[in-house]
């Protein structure tokens, strides 16, 4: 009779072309151990693993859950072993292949090593044309670079229960990627009266209008599931890079790009015009408690 | 014969090739495979982009990474005729979000790395615990967050100053932390109180220990790793910090030090290529990391183990556990000196009114990290990284080989990988 311990889903994490910030970002979830009590992790970049990497490479077992971190290069080796074979044999024979990390879902920071050849797995930048098109049905893009752990977390728990993870047409799980990285940023209010910060290291003042930030674009929970579970870039004053999306990493990530000083890219699906009517009211009112210091303005009426 | 040992589970991959003569090496030389180009991606980019893509560069040491960035960026503000001040308040936060980086590696590095492989070699029956290492990690991260909205891969650092301006509240909450880490690695790490630990004298006190460290420490003893391991015997320590002293050391004697004196030449490693260039002073291979740096700042303990047991590995080992002990103690100290009034972030002028170069130097876990930027009209020419890893674990000939090179001469294969290991490698950087 087969043990309890034997229906444990079986994890392979394997790496491309990759910083490893997911690995250590992984490493900082909360109860980690009891997510992992739940797996059999047969190799991991860091953690206890049951097999070790030539095993792995020799490509003769089969996993579950296959996690690929990295950005795809089909010329790259592993242990002398070209990436494409490992990749092509565990994803064949997974139940759910996990792209972790931005550069295994689009390509990411290391797209650019060798522009022409290296891809996500199913998705190069926006366009569906990675090396694992055959096997889509399969594939959860955990975008995000790097990934926040507890969106890893949620998605193993969820293949773990058995239910459904709901997936985006950028094949992200919609609970995680529904959400912007605006919702909940603590400087919403600047943003509702376009109040722009003056330059860097102020709590007060919106980071859309000059600084750069994207979380109005960008598809993250950021400011809903904090870092590291105490804060967020944009609640620590740093412009959100737009780096859970295909086109990260983007340029010029400090300022932004404006027309007639409205921004180029408007908040995501909101019609240009709208926006620019909506912003010009809210432009014209002068509210003396978001002009100044919070901290300053101790008037409670 | 040349036999080919993987080495995996350090950060990203390298291969050592063993030419062994009568079951001990007689050379062995080290292959980083995995290129990325991170230089050439920079190429062309704004010169404030760098700040977001260098900690891409390494999962474990990114924010070193950041912080050589803000380094190199404002010394080409100062190279250009506009030099930047920076608040008290910025220079201890800066530094303390480093050294809490430095203290998740060492966390990571002593209970994913070396206790296990320790218990490996030992054959000990004690049963790992290698998640406290990610435990501590992740508060230290934490702490780190605080103030630089997450870890890994923040950009808080820029020129002029950090974009947060933190409040009582975020003091506080980052005191808790730091008090935690300390009950951690007293309660679970060492069996004693920090002070105590920080008052050791010489190696023969960690005899009244029972915790983590002294079985690692005896471990080592029972493995002669305090009669092997020996590499140069010479250090470089270049970052300027408020834990450590610039200087080169011959054994413990310090000259003085400029970072123009770092060359790197190519790597030889004739069984496979490697993408990692060596990393020299003055074309001389030294050792960089915390016993480089504990030597530098004379502390007591290290000393007496370096007397007695030179830069063995044993030496290499615990001085990187000693290191996190002191900025432990360092870190609190941090934070007592911050004044929340003063300002964030000065303002400095457009970076597109930048053209010159600028270096920046830090200590990162490993040792010197060395960025140096050229900038035209705020747009990168050129960007060069050094990281610690090229000047310990280069791959050099025999007649001239590399620290790691050296100290794994003479072993046998099982020692010579754990030597290797003791000099805490990361492959992601070297091959940056």
């Amino acid at each position: 009779m087969p043990s309890k311990q034997d229906k444990k889903p079986s994890i392979i994490w394997f790496q491309g072309v990759t910083c490893n910030g997911n690995t250590h970002s992984f490493l900082n979830l909360e109860n980690l151990d009891k997510l992992l009590n739940k797996f059999e992790i047969l190799s991991h970049p860091s953690l206890p693993s049951t097999k070790d990497f030539d095993t792995i490479t020799n490509c003769t077992l089969v996993c579950d859950i296959f996690i690929f971190e990295g950005t795809y290069d089909p010329l790259m080796k592993r242990n002398d072993v070209l990436i494409s074979k490992v990749v092509e044999h565990y994803a064949k024979n997974a139940k759910y292949v996990i792209a972790l990390g931005s550069c295994a879902s689009f390509g990411g920071m290391f797209k650019a090593s060798a522009p022409h050849r290296n891809s996500g797995l199913l998705f190069n930048e926006q366009e569906k044309s990675g090396p694992l098109l055959n096997v889509q049905t399969k594939i959860i893009n955990i975008s995000g670079c790097p990934i926040h752990p507890e969106w890893l977390a949620y998605t193993l728990s969820m293949i773990e229960k058995e239910r459904e993870v709901e997936i985006d047409d950028l094949h992200r799980p919609i609970e995680l990627y529904s959400t912007l990285a605006h919702h909940g940023c603590t400087r919403n209010e600047y943003f509702e009266w376009k109040v722009d910060a003056d330059g860097f290291g102020e709590k007060e003042g919106c980071l859309y209008y000059k600084q750069g930030c994207r979380a109005p674009m960008t598809h993250a929970s950021c400011n809903k599931i904090l870092w590291n579970g105490v804060s967020s870039k944009t609640r620590v004053g740093t412009p959100c890079f737009g780096c859970t999306e295909p086109d990260f990493p983007r340029q010029n990530l400090f300022s932004t790009k404006t027309n007639m000083s409205i921004p180029e890219d408007v908040p995501l699906g909101v019609p240009k015009r709208s926006y620019l009517t909506m912003a010009g009211i809210a432009k014209t009112f002068h509210i003396n408690r978001l002009e100044g210091k919070l901290i300053d303005y101790k008037t409670t009426d | 014969m040349i036999t080919k040992q993987l080495i995996d589970q350090i950060e990203g991959e390298a291969s050592i090739f063993f030419d062994m003569k009568d079951d001990v090496v007689d050379f062995a030389t080290i292959a980083f495979p995995h290129f990325r180009g991170m230089e050439s991606i920079l190429k062309g980019k704004s010169a404030l982009d760098a700040l977001v893509i260098t900690p891409r560069v390494c999962g474990i040491c990114g924010h070193a990474h950041l912080m050589a960035t803000v380094r190199a960026l404002e010394n080409a503000y100062k190279n250009a005729g506009y030099p930047i001040e920076l608040s008290k308040k910025v220079e201890i936060i800066r530094e303390f979000t480093l050294v809490m980086e430095m203290i998740q590696n060492h966390f990571k590095w002593i209970y994913l790395t070396i206790i296990p492989e320790v218990s490996k070699l030992t054959d000990s029956t004690r049963e790992s615990t290698p998640l406290k290492g990610a435990y501590a990690a992740s508060i230290a991260s934490k702490a780190i967050a605080i103030f630089g909205g997450q870890w890994p891969h923040s950009s808080y650092m820029i020129p002029g100053g950090i974009t947060t301006d933190p409040t009582n509240i975020d003091l506080l909450k980052v005191e808790s932390y730091v008090d935690e880490l300390i009950s951690f690695f007293e309660k679970e790490s060492i069996g004693i109180s920090l002070e105590q630990f920080l008052s050791f004298e010489s190696c023969k006190d960690f005899n009244t220990l029972s915790s983590d460290i002294s079985y690692l420490e005896s471990s080592l003893v029972t493995m002669k790793m305090n009669e092997k391991g020996f590499a140069y015997d010479r250090f470089l320590v270049i970052g300027e910090h408020t834990f450590s002293k610039p200087s080169k050391l011959k054994q413990t004697r310090p000259f003085g030090i400029d970072a123009k004196y770092v060359n790197t030449i190519d790597s030889y490693s004739p069984d496979k290529v490697s993408y990692a260039k060596n990393a020299q002073y003055k074309d001389e291979f030294y050792e960089t990391g915390p016993l480089a740096r504990a030597i530098a700042t004379n502390l007591p303990i290290v000393k007496n183990m370096h007397r007695r047991f030179k830069d063995s590995a044993y030496s290499r080992v615990m001085a990187r556990v000693f290191e996190l002990a002191t900025l432990l103690k360092h870190a609190k100290g941090l934070l007592s000196e911050i004044d929340i009034s003063q300002k964030s972030c000065l303002k400095s002028v457009d970076i597109s009114k930048i053209t010159a170069t600028g270096t920046g130097v830090v200590e990162a876990p490993r040792g010197p990290l060395l960025h140096t930027v050229n900038i035209k009209n705020g747009l990168i020419q050129e960007y060069k990284i050094v990281t610690p890893t090229q000047f310990n674990i280069g791959s050099s000939s025999k007649s001239n080989p590399t620290p790691a090179q050296k100290a794994m001469i003479g072993m046998t294969q099982a020692e010579a990988l754990f030597i290797f290991r003791t000099f805490d490698v990361c492959s992601v950087c070297t091959t940056h």
